[in-house]
C-alpha cells in the first residue's frame, strides 16, 4: 500500500526536480502544472512511466489529460487509486 | 450537394419538423438523417455509380466496426439486440430506398447522380454481408483474438484511408474500377475516389477501435455508433467527437425540450457567426486575396506575397471555424453538443498553445493515440534513447500523421514536419527557461514585451508554415519562401 504523504513527496520532487527542471520551486498541491505553463503533455508521459516503475501503477492513457492531471492533487489521486 | 447555404437553410427547416417528433423518435430520425445526408452531401463522381457505391462501403465498413466492438456478454450489449436489428434493417432500407431514385428525374434526386439498379444492389450488399459473416465465423472457430481481429480493424482503416487519399494508389483503385466497368482508364485520378467525410469518418473509427482494445469504450448500440460515426452536421467538416461523449447526449434526446429558446437562441447565433465567417470574410478573402499558386507565380513583390500570405492564414482560419460554428450550431438544434475546435489559434503566444487551440479535436485525437503512447512506449524502454530523441520523434510521428490527414502528399507531409520541428524547439527553449521566464513576472513590461514578441514570433512560424499547405507543388513553395524574404520572385 502507498503512502499518500510519501507519494505526494516523491512525486513533488520527481517533478520540480525532473519535469519543471527547478528543484526549488515551490509546487502547490492544487497548483495548474500545465496550465500554469510548468510543465507539457509530453511531461505528463514521462510523469506515468516514472510512476508505474516507481509505485507499480499504471495509469492508462486516456487519463493523462490536462483536465485529469493539472494538479498534483489530482496526480495524487489517481495513483491512489490504483 | 455539399454543406452549403441550401443545406444550412434545409437542415435547418428539418430541425423544426424535428422539434415537432415524438421523443422518442429523435434518435431514430437523427439515424436516418445522418444516413441520407452522406448521399446528399456527397459530390458526383465520373466513374459509373461509384458516388453511390462509396458512401455504401463507408455505411458498410460503419456497422462492420460497430460489430467489431460490440461485447456481446455485456447485459446492456443484450438488452439493444432488438434494436440493432431494427437499426440494421433501417439502414439497408433507407439505402435501398435510396436506389429508388434510379427512377426520378435528375433535379429531384437525393442521390448525386443515378443509383445502380435497387435489385442488384441488394444482392450485393446481401453477398458482401454473408462473405463477412462467413469470415467471421471462421475466425471464431480458429479462436482468433478479439485483441488482433481489433488491431487489424485499424490497419484496415489506416489502409483504405491511403488508399483513398494518395495519388498513385486512388489512380490504380480509379484505372481498374474504370477497367471493370468500361470506362476511359487513362482519366483515371485521385478525383475520382473522393468520398466525402472520410477523413472524419476514418478516424472517428480508428477512435472506437482503439478505446474498445483498451477497455475505454462503453457498449453502444448500432444506431448510436452509427449516428456518432456520420451525424450529418459533423460530417464533412468535423469536428471528431468522442463516441461516449456524443452518446450521453443522444440518450438524453427523449428528455430533450423540443423548442427550449435558449438552446435555439445559442443555435441561432452559433449559425449566424458561421455564415459570416464562411460564406463572407473567408469567401471574400478567396476572391483573390489568399494565396494561390497561381498567385503566388504572379506575385512580383515581396509585400505582395506577405499580403497574399496574411489572407490565406485568415481565410483558412475563417472558412474552417466558421464550417464548425455551423456544425455545432446546427447539431445544437438537433440537441447534440458538438465539441470545439478552434479558441482563438492565432492569439496563443507558443506552438503548443496554437496546436492547443487549432483544430483541437483533431489534435487531441493525435496526441490521445499517437503521441502520448509512443513517447511512453519509448520512455518505458529498458535502452531509453536520450528524452530529446524521444521528443523529436514523438513530434514528427504525431505531426506528420496530423499533415497527411490533410491529404497523403508531400506537401502536407512537409507541413506537419514544419510543425513537429516547431514544437520541438519550443520544447527545448521552454524547458530550459522556465526559471527565467517565471522571474519575468517580477517586471510586467518586460514580460508584456516578452509575450508580444512570443505571439509574433509563434503567429508567424504558423503563417510561414501556410505557404507548405498553400502550394502543392515543392518548387514553388521554395520560390514563395524565397519571394517572402526579398531573394526572387516568380519564375
Amino acid at each position: 500500500m502507498i503512502h499518500e504523504t510519501t507519494l505526494r513527496e516523491q512525486l513533488r520532487a520527481y517533478i520540480t526536480r525532473e519535469l519543471i527542471r527547478d528543484a526549488k520551486y515551490p509546487l502547490e498541491n492544487d497548483e495548474g502544472i500545465i496550465t500554469g505553463g510548468l510543465m507539457d503533455s509530453f511531461s505528463l508521459a514521462e510523469m506515468a512511466v516514472f510512476v508505474e516503475k516507481t509505485f507499480n501503477v499504471y495509469i492508462p492513457d486516456a487519463d493523462l489529460t490536462v483536465a485529469k492531471m493539472d494538479t498534483l492533487d489530482q496526480m495524487v489521486a489517481r495513483v491512489l487509486r490504483g | 450537394m455539399t454543406l452549403d447555404l441550401r443545406a444550412i437553410g434545409l437542415i435547418a427547416a428539418a430541425a423544426v419538423l424535428y422539434g415537432l417528433l415524438p421523443a422518442r423518435a429523435r434518435g431514430w430520425a437523427l439515424l436516418i438523417a445522418s444516413t441520407v445526408a452522406i448521399y446528399l452531401f456527397q459530390p458526383a463522381l465520373p466513374i459509373r455509380f461509384s458516388d453511390f457505391i462509396l458512401p455504401t462501403a463507408a455505411l458498410l465498413l460503419t456497422m462492420g466496426a460497430w460489430w467489431l466492438t460490440r461485447r456481446p456478454a455485456d447485459p446492456a450489449q443484450q438488452a439493444s439486440r432488438c434494436e440493432d436489428a431494427v437499426s440494421f434493417g433501417l439502414i439497408l432500407a433507407v439505402v435501398i430506398g435510396l436506389s429508388l431514385f434510379r427512377f426520378v428525374d435528375a433535379p429531384y434526386r437525393l442521390t448525386p447522380s443515378r443509383p445502380p439498379d435497387p435489385l442488384a444492389l441488394a444482392m450485393a450488399i446481401a453477398g458482401l454481408i454473408a462473405v463477412c459473416a462467413g469470415g467471421w465465423y471462421a475466425l471464431q472457430k480458429r479462436d482468433l483474438l478479439r485483441r488482433r481481429v481489433l488491431v487489424a480493424g485499424i490497419a484496415a482503416l489506416a489502409g483504405v484511408f491511403v488508399a483513398l487519399k494518395a495519388e498513385p494508389l486512388a489512380i490504380a483503385l480509379s484505372g481498374a474500377w474504370r477497367g471493370a466497368t468500361g470506362q476511359d482508364v487513362t482519366l483515371a485520378s485521385l478525383a475520382d475516389m473522393n468520398l466525402l467525410g472520410f477523413s472524419y469518418v476514418a478516424f472517428r473509427l480508428i477512435h472506437t477501435l482503439r478505446d474498445r482494445q483498451v477497455g475505454l469504450l462503453p457498449v453502444l448500440s448500432l444506431r448510436e455508433f452509427v449516428t456518432y460515426v456520420i451525424f450529418f452536421p459533423a460530417y464533412t467538416a468535423g469536428p471528431i467527437d468522442r463516441a461516449e461523449r456524443f452518446a450521453t447526449d443522444l440518450r438524453a434526446l427523449p428528455t430533450l425540450r423540443a423548442f427550449d429558446s435558449a438552446r435555439w437562441s445559442e443555435a441561432a447565433q452559433r449559425i449566424g457567426a458561421g455564415l459570416l465567417k464562411k460564406f463572407v470574410v473567408a469567401d471574400t478573402l478567396a476572391q483573390g486575396l489568399a494565396l494561390t499558386p497561381a498567385l503566388a507565380a504572379h506575385a512580383e513583390h515581396p509585400a505582395t506575397l506577405w499580403l497574399l500570405l496574411y489572407g490565406y492564414a485568415l481565410r483558412l482560419y475563417f472558412d474552417f471555424s466558421g464550417y464548425t460554428d455551423i456544425a455545432i450550431g446546427l447539431g445544437l438544434l438537433f440537441g447534440v453538443r458538438l465539441p470545439e475546435n478552434f479558441n482563438r489559434p492565432y492569439l496563443k503566444t507558443t506552438l503548443t498553445a496554437f496546436w492547443q487551440n487549432w483544430h483541437m479535436t483533431l489534435s487531441s485525437w493525435a496526441r490521445f493515440y499517437l503521441f502520448t503512447p509512443f513517447s511512453r512506449w519509448l520512455l518505458g524502454l529498458e535502452r531509453k534513447p536520450p528524452t530529446a530523441l524521444i521528443v523529436l520523434s514523438a513530434h514528427l510521428l504525431t505531426m506528420s500523421v496530423i499533415g497527411l490527414w490533410h491529404g497523403v502528399t508531400l506537401n502536407f507531409w512537409l507541413w506537419g514536419v514544419w510543425h513537429a520541428l516547431g514544437l520541438f524547439a519550443h520544447k527545448q527553449w521552454s524547458d530550459r527557461t522556465r526559471a527565467w521566464y517565471r522571474g519575468l513576472n517580477q517586471t510586467p513590461r518586460r514580460k508584456q514585451a516578452w509575450t508580444l514578441f512570443t505571439w509574433a514570433l509563434t503567429f508567424h512560424y504558423v503563417l510561414l508554415g501556410w505557404v507548405w499547405f498553400a502550394l502543392p507543388d515543392l518548387a514553388a513553395a521554395l520560390r514563395v519562401f524565397a519571394g517572402l524574404f526579398g531573394l526572387s520572385v516568380g519564375g
